[in-house]
């Protein structure tokens, strides 16, 4: 396929002096089907074909994407990147890549060939989740499918080379019965078998929350426990588990600073970085430095023991790589680097039903379906706000007693963390608009929360 | 040496191609918009970078109208026989949508011109190497302040965008565009007395390098890391009860753009994001009120999104879908006045587009955006606002924000914030009120506006895959009466 595009590029960056050069070039349509009010907005399909070329001569360091590769293109592109290194500062975060020569396992069901024909089907696909969602009591459905395939390959400097497939599939159902009472579910992965049952799963879901959001009245601020959904625990847990990044603890944007080796949760509590999952968006066989992914503990018996690392930052806190480097960039592709970026997260199912942590709720609970918007006033301290949407509802007793609405909840990350006080086993993978990093988590119950509302 | 391949001839040429090709294989409407774009960006970190580099990138979009659905692919691959597959590919999906009510846009007048922002010195001119160094002297700039040492960590960001555009439609719309961007961020963390306080910040403009010295860039740097350093040192918490609250342009400028500025937008109101960036309370008003007559806030309250502020993050004078951009008045004299429209929701609207269609990529449909949003001023000066407040805050900055996503329960946190009492502004800074009201609570609030303004830079997230829009949002300083602060 590559038409020896990463052999080019790596050819043309050294003749100009790179001493090392990554070269991944990524292929494969990828198709977007938005919809609401029950009705699709717009179909898309992406025709992508690009080459991303990083370049170091000693620590001086540069990327550029390619769009549409040719080798005539590659030529002038990589040899005026190459120069373009040679006038940058050294970086403080480069100091090499990985330079042993690897070895890689492939990870089973990365790729489901059905996906090729479903771009055909995915319309009908989508239309039975909405009328799905109306069945159940919906009035109207929206949401977003995300579908395709791609394929990577990869070659390094030292020799490292690689390539996979990959399939995907990722949709957002949101059903409302009236403006105001709506639910919505997610799902998503790599298999497309029995996609209609899924499909439909989801749109059931959507609109069960919905109807039984109907009726709900403004909820009262004050301390409550909070029951969080996949979806929201995925965006707030993700919070602190992102966070375990070197990059994001030099940079000031962690809540984990001085808590390497501290208990950060109860003793029940495990995560880890998982690469190696067949139905995880983020899994893959090797990083973009060559080195072979591997499964990484960040929090275990309620410890946080471990950070996601590249070589750079393996070296700068005397550790190893966990195969977790990627190009990566801040507010604009013209000063991509490489850096740390976590795979799936994967937490660990506990022993409780749904029904069973509601029926355990004794005082005041609130059940957050899904949120959206988390906020920092600080992130080293981790003093938050987010917003739930969706269905809410009041739990007294161990019984859901009314949906209520317009709620905050305003936390601290690592003090919420300590007060986990259920963890459910009904783990699924959650990536959505809220949720970037694919994360397997289930239902997690939080003792004591605060949740404000507006003063007038 | 020009490294590129598709000169802006070639790409019109290869869109001229598309709109001709995709009217004849039967699409009832075509727009293909080339994009050819520059993005160069340097961070450092404490004053050494940590990466920098230059990405071109070209490629074309081609949205389609076919049996009352929308098809839209893009590709850098600008061959004929690549873009002919994609408008075939753009009319198959179209089709197949088979909505139950017909996607229809408005009618709007066949344009055929040019604009660009006017830049004395063009980014591309100036070397990487004097890019770098000013961002490295700006980095030591602010350590050799007497306050440079309670600046923990600074992360300085500088983006330089160049966008070349040319949009073609098959109503005879031909649009040619160049605009140039520059974008400064800080992200730095002081350490006070209390712990820490951190702060995003973000400027930018639609000008040439010299912006920085037209805009006193380093200047405004230097006193808002002064202010962060101030604000970690001296802020105490304070139980206030029901205040007056002042708030600085910037304040004013995210509530604007939050409370305002979203809600307005045509496709959350009626449902089109209704999965991802949400939909409007302004739906329930509009079930037995019209435009023009829902009050909304006090008389002084005036809202206005304008793309053709010169020099604007927001500017533009064409939209993406070929309209003639100019200014909205979304709140006049404290009444909903207007909302923001593209030709789909326009005709859903029975009105014509008021140009808010923008797309931040050759590979982005365009969307329903705004452009700089402000509050419009009034005819005070600060003092005045000062001097009428028994005992109030006035918040200059804030930190954390957030609102719901009908966009009626908001959040804001203020950052430098100072107590005034008995009509004088003190020097006691107040450490993280908290804002958390209802944009009637807050609108209704208002009694006084003063004339000065400022334009704080912002990226508006919206959409998914999410497209990060250049916004100004700022305006007047604006006075708020018996305001019960929040997060007690």
């Amino acid at each position: 396929m590559s038409n020896n595009f990463t052999e080019k590029a790596l050819e043309v960056a050294q003749k100009e002096g790179a001493t090392e050069v990554i070269a991944r070039l990524v292929e494969g349509p990828n198709y977007q089907i938005r919809f609401s009010n029950s009705n699709i907005d717009i179909s898309k399909q992406w025709d992508q074909s690009m080459l991303e070329v990083f370049i170091a001569i000693g620590k001086q360091i540069t990327q550029v994407d390619i769009q549409d590769p040719t080798i005539p293109k590659i030529e002038q592109i990589v040899k005026q990147a190459t120069n373009f290194a040679k006038r940058m500062p050294d970086s403080q975060l480069y100091a090499t890549m990985e330079s042993k020569k690897q070895s890689y396992k492939a990870i089973d069901g990365l790729y489901d060939k059905t996906i090729e024909t479903f771009p055909e089907k995915a319309p009908e696909m989508v239309n039975v989740a909405i009328e799905k969602a109306l069945e159940v009591g919906a009035k109207r459905a929206a949401g977003v499918l995300y579908f395709g395939k791609t394929r990577s390959e990869l070659l390094t400097s030292y020799g490292n080379s690689g390539s996979y497939d990959t399939s995907f599939y990722r949709m957002t159902i949101r059903s409302f019965v009236d403006f105001e009472s709506s639910g919505q579910d997610v799902v998503v992965g790599r298999n497309m078998s029995n996609i209609e049952k899924k499909f439909s799963e989801a749109g059931e879901n959507a609109g069960k929350l919905a109807k039984m959001a109907v009726g709900g009245k403004q909820g009262k601020a004050g301390k409550y426990d909070l029951i969080l959904s996949p979806t929201v625990g995925g965006n707030l847990f993700g919070q602190i588990t992102d966070g375990a990044n070197p990059l994001m603890l030099l940079l000031n944007m962690s809540p984990l600073g001085d808590h390497i080796g501290e208990q950060i949760t109860p003793e029940d509590f495990h995560v880890v970085d998982d690469p190696h999952i067949s139905e995880g968006l983020g899994s893959k066989p090797f990083d973009v430095e060559g080195t072979p992914t591997s499964k990484t503990p960040i929090i275990q018996n309620g410890v946080l023991v471990g950070l996601i690392h590249n070589t750079t930052s393996g070296i700068m806190m005397q550790t190893e790589s966990t195969g977790n480097s990627n190009l990566t960039g801040f507010f604009g592709s013209g000063s991509k680097f490489l850096a740390p970026e976590p795979t799936n997260m994967v937490y660990s199912k506990g022993d409780y039903s749904l029904d069973e942590i509601i029926a355990e709720s004794k005082k005041p609970t609130i059940y957050v379906t899904s949120n959206w918007y988390t906020r920092y006033t600080n992130m080293i301290e981790g003093e938050f706000s987010t917003i739930p949407r969706d269905g809410m509802f009041l739990i007294e007793d161990g019984e859901i007693k009314k949906p209520v609405r317009k709620l905050r909840i305003s936390e601290n990350l690592l003090k919420m963390s300590k007060r986990v006080e259920a963890i459910g086993k009904d783990r699924k993978q959650i990536q959505w608009w809220e949720v970037y990093t694919p994360t397997f988590i289930p239902t997690i119950k939080i003792a004591d929360c605060n949740i404000t509302a507006a003063t007038q | 040496m020009n490294i590129w391949f598709i000169t802006m001839k070639d790409g019109k040429d290869i869109a001229d191609f598309a709109v001709d090709y995709g009217t004849k294989k039967g699409a009832n409407y075509i727009e293909a918009r080339y994009v050819d774009s520059r993005d160069e960006g340097y961070t450092t970190r404490n004053g050494a970078l940590i990466g920098g580099g230059i990405v071109n990138t070209q490629g074309i979009a081609i949205r389609v109208l076919a049996d009352g659905g929308i098809g839209f692919c893009s590709t850098a691959k600008l061959e004929k026989d690549h873009v002919k597959k994609a408008i075939e590919l753009a009319i198959k999906m179209a089709k197949a949508s088979k909505r139950k009510e017909p996607i229809i846009f408005s009618e709007e007048d066949v344009v055929k011109t040019k604009w660009s922002t006017p830049v004395k010195q063009n980014i591309a001119d100036i070397s990487e190497e004097e890019k770098i160094k000013f961002v490295y002297d700006l980095d030591k700039t602010l350590v050799s302040q007497d306050y440079g040492e309670s600046l923990v960590t600074r992360t300085l960001m500088l983006n330089l965008n160049d966008v070349k555009k040319y949009i073609h439609n098959s109503e005879g719309s031909q649009i040619e565009s160049e605009k140039s961007l520059i974008f400064f961020y800080t992200f730095n963390t002081a350490k006070g007395t209390l712990g820490t306080e951190q702060r995003f910040n973000g400027m930018g403009g639609s000008m040439g390098w010299e912006w920085f010295e037209e805009e006193n860039i380093v200047e405004k740097v230097i006193l808002d890391n002064e202010a962060l350093v101030k604000t970690a040192i001296n802020a105490k918490e304070m139980k206030l009860g029901e205040i007056d609250v002042i708030v600085s342009g910037e304040v004013a400028g995210i509530i604007a753009h939050e409370n305002t500025g979203h809600p307005s937008e045509g496709d959350r109101i009626l449902g089109r994001e209704g999965a991802q960036a949400g939909e409007s309370f302004y739906i329930d008003l509009l079930k037995d009120q019209k435009l023009g007559e829902i009050k909304i806030g006090s008389e002084c309250v005036n809202l206005i999104d304008d793309p053709t502020l010169p020099g604007s993050a927001g500017f533009y004078l064409y939209d993406d879908e070929c309209v003639k951009a100019r200014p909205r008045y979304l709140i006049k004299n404290g009444l909903i006045n207007e909302v923001l429209l593209n030709r789909e929701f326009a005709y859903k609207f029975e009105t014509k587009s008021n140009a808010s269609s923008r797309s931040m990529g050759y590979d982005r449909e365009p969307l329903i955006r705004m452009a700089n949003t402000y509050f419009g001023p009034g005819d005070h000066n600060i003092e005045e606002l000062f001097e009428d407040v028994k005992k109030g805050i006035y918040m200059k900055s804030f930190t954390e924000w957030n609102i719901d996503d009908r966009r009626f329960q908001s959040k804001y946190v203020g950052l430098e914030a100072y107590l005034i009492e008995d009509g004088v502004l003190t020097d006691k800074m107040v450490r993280r009120p908290i804002l958390e009201l209802t944009t009637f609570g807050l609108y209704g609030s208002v009694d006084a506006i003063t004339k000065d303004a400022e334009f704080p830079m912002g990226h508006c997230g919206k959409s998914d895959p999410g497209q990060g829009a250049p916004c100004w949002m700022g305006g007047s300083q604006v006075r708020m009466r018996n305001i019960r602060l929040g997060g007690e």
